[in-house]
């Protein structure tokens, strides 16, 4: 038998009648309107779920070892991030460690379906995230309304990633790239994840945007 | 807006931390007096003055020192636990 599972977020997209699809298991909003309503309201203000990657998850003094043991390369620095061919690596604080992988699978998925990680002063963490993608023109005055930090500054760095409070949620912040536009994104505690995908696509749609689907980013 | 300054993070609003008490020895259970124990237990020192406390930072989940003067409420320094000499 086969479950599919929900995402974090779907109690809050029901409403927007989105066209549900499946991606590692998790039932995913693909899209919330035609292609040209999704490009319009990207442009503006989009607000996007990616909660469905695969994410694997390490943290202690023996983290940083073990994973490059396993071929990974990590940040050099604490708060930063790379991309890893396809898999998203972030180091939260010193010794934490954060694998995404980006739609397809990568690196987080060997190490997920590999044997535990085992050692010394290593610990793995499950992780069960909302994530979700703000992009569009405005989407600094929106972190800018519910952040208390400046955080175009904090994140002028591109390689910077920021554990600060959204709409007063803990989250993990950061600009990408994706599909050469910049993008935010960020990760909270998946019980927080429909409450805050209200507050921005609430927001976002007082700018004119509004909710984007998967499918928008990724084919 | 009260700032805090996370050793890990960076300076942040007050409303991302949480504070967790000053920072107390505690004496061997097995070797203390009863009073002694009670003390630690049930006693905290009320007079004002430069003190380490423990602080955590929510959103990091970082727990670290501030060196806080309780009666002007200005922080001299924070850092790591253990890590007092590179503050």
């Amino acid at each position: 038998m086969t479950f599919i599972q929900t995402s974090p977020v779907s109690h809050a997209q029901h409403h927007a009648y989105p066209v549900m699809g499946s991606l590692n298991g998790m039932e995913i909003a693909l899209e919330f309107g035609t292609p040209q309503i999704q490009q319009a309201e990207a442009a503006v203000a989009g607000v996007a779920e990616f909660s469905a990657f695969t994410r694997f998850a390490v943290k202690g003094a023996g983290a940083a070892e073990w994973l490059s043991a396993q071929g990974i390369t990590l940040p050099p620095a604490a708060n930063s991030w790379l991309m890893q061919d396809s898999t998203l690596v972030l180091r939260l604080g010193n010794s934490e460690y954060l694998l995404e992988d980006q739609f397809v699978t990568g690196h987080a998925s060997r190490l997920a379906q590999g044997p535990a990680p085992v050692g010394a002063k290593l610990y793995p963490v499950a992780r069960s995230d909302a994530a979700l993608v703000l992009s569009g023109q405005h989407a600094l005055s929106i972190l800018a309304e519910v952040c208390a930090l400046d955080v175009a500054a904090e994140l002028a760095n591109n390689q910077r990633l920021l554990m600060t409070q959204v709409a007063n949620i803990s989250v993990t912040l950061l600009s990408q790239t994706l599909n050469g536009e910049t993008v935010y994104r960020l990760w909270c505690d998946g019980t927080y994840g429909p409450y805050l995908w209200h507050e921005l696509t609430a927001m976002a749609q007082e700018f004119g945007g509004g909710p984007v689907g998967l499918s928008f980013y990724f084919k | 807006m009260k700032l805090l300054t996370c050793p890990v993070n960076g300076t942040r609003p007050l409303s991302e931390f949480v504070f967790g008490g000053e920072i107390r020895n505690m004496p061997d259970p097995a070797q203390a007096s009863d009073s002694a124990w009670a003390a630690y237990v049930y006693n905290r020192t009320g007079a004002p003055g430069l003190k380490k406390e423990w602080w955590y930072h929510s959103p990091s989940g970082t727990w670290f020192v501030a060196e806080r003067n309780t009666l002007t409420d200005q922080v001299a320094r924070t850092y790591l636990y253990g890590q007092e000499d590179k503050a």
